[in-house]
């Protein structure tokens, strides 16, 4: 179940990537770029989070997967700045 | 021959046309005008675009046109801002209003627009009148044609929300 959950994640989040891929192509709109590299990192780590609980990675990646926290949420803090 | 005259005069007088009203203007079957078409674009005399799930035909020369043409149209409230400003010029706020857009929405696309040359803004007292800028019947003839995807919808609704971020009303 909870493989499934995290692949439903990825899915969403690579789905949001290339409609905010699109959004940049259209306006180059520096917020939509940011949201492009947050969620393309929120993929990235649920990936990291998948293979773990597959057991392909066997070592303890927790700070790699908090880092890639971090970074998304930084992220998305900048594309809701107001300028 | 005179079959394939008549279809290059046709995108000369409506440059932007589309093959569906290519056919149905001129009368000709699909096959026909696809290799008549394929023949235009191999002498160099014409050139196409896609746009969303069309595509626009053009006359050779009219490239940085066209390229102007399809990033105006390409967001939903650019699309229904240029088609209210067809009704007559309008001030950023009735803009905003009538579409029920943010203010900061309507100021970045209008600024998309002024850019290209399609809009042009006058200052009249303490607010800015925004007028078409394009001949309104090519503007309209893309706009009908215009079938965005889902993608390209998304992707519009995210653009009008980061747009509108900051907005106090």
């Amino acid at each position: 179940m909870e493989i499934i959950l995290a692949i439903i994640v990825l899915i969403l989040s690579l789905i949001l990537a290339g409609v905010s891929f699109i959004a940049y192509k259209k306006s180059h709109l520096r917020p939509a770029l940011y949201l492009l590299v947050a969620f393309i990192l929120l993929a990235v780590k649920k990936m990291v989070e998948l293979l773990q609980l597959t057991e392909w990675i066997k070592r303890d990646l927790g700070w790699a997967i908090s880092g890639l926290e971090i970074i998304f949420l930084v992220l998305f803090v900048l594309a809701l700045w107001r300028r | 021959m005179e079959r394939r005259n008549e279809i290059l005069k046709t995108i000369m007088q409506k440059p932007g046309i589309t093959f569906r009203q290519l056919a149905r203007e001129l009368g000709i079957g699909i096959g026909d005008l696809q290799y008549h078409l394929r023949k235009l674009e191999k002498d160099g005399v014409i050139f196409s675009k896609k746009l969303g799930k069309r595509r626009y035909i053009f006359p050779q020369g009219f490239e940085e046109e066209a390229q102007k043409l399809l990033i105006a149209i390409s967001t939903e409230s650019r699309r229904k801002i240029l088609l209210l400003l067809m009704e007559g010029p309008m001030s950023q706020g009735e803009i905003a209003s009538l579409l029920k857009l943010s203010q900061p929405t309507v100021s970045y696309h209008m600024g998309e627009l002024k850019k290209l040359g399609i809009v042009k803004a006058e200052e009249k007292g303490r607010s800015v009148i925004y007028s078409l800028e394009y001949d309104p019947e090519t503007i309209a003839r893309i706009i009908k044609e215009y079938r965005p995807s889902i993608w390209e919808s998304l992707a519009d609704s995210l653009i009008d929300l980061l747009t509108g971020i900051g907005d106090e009303e």
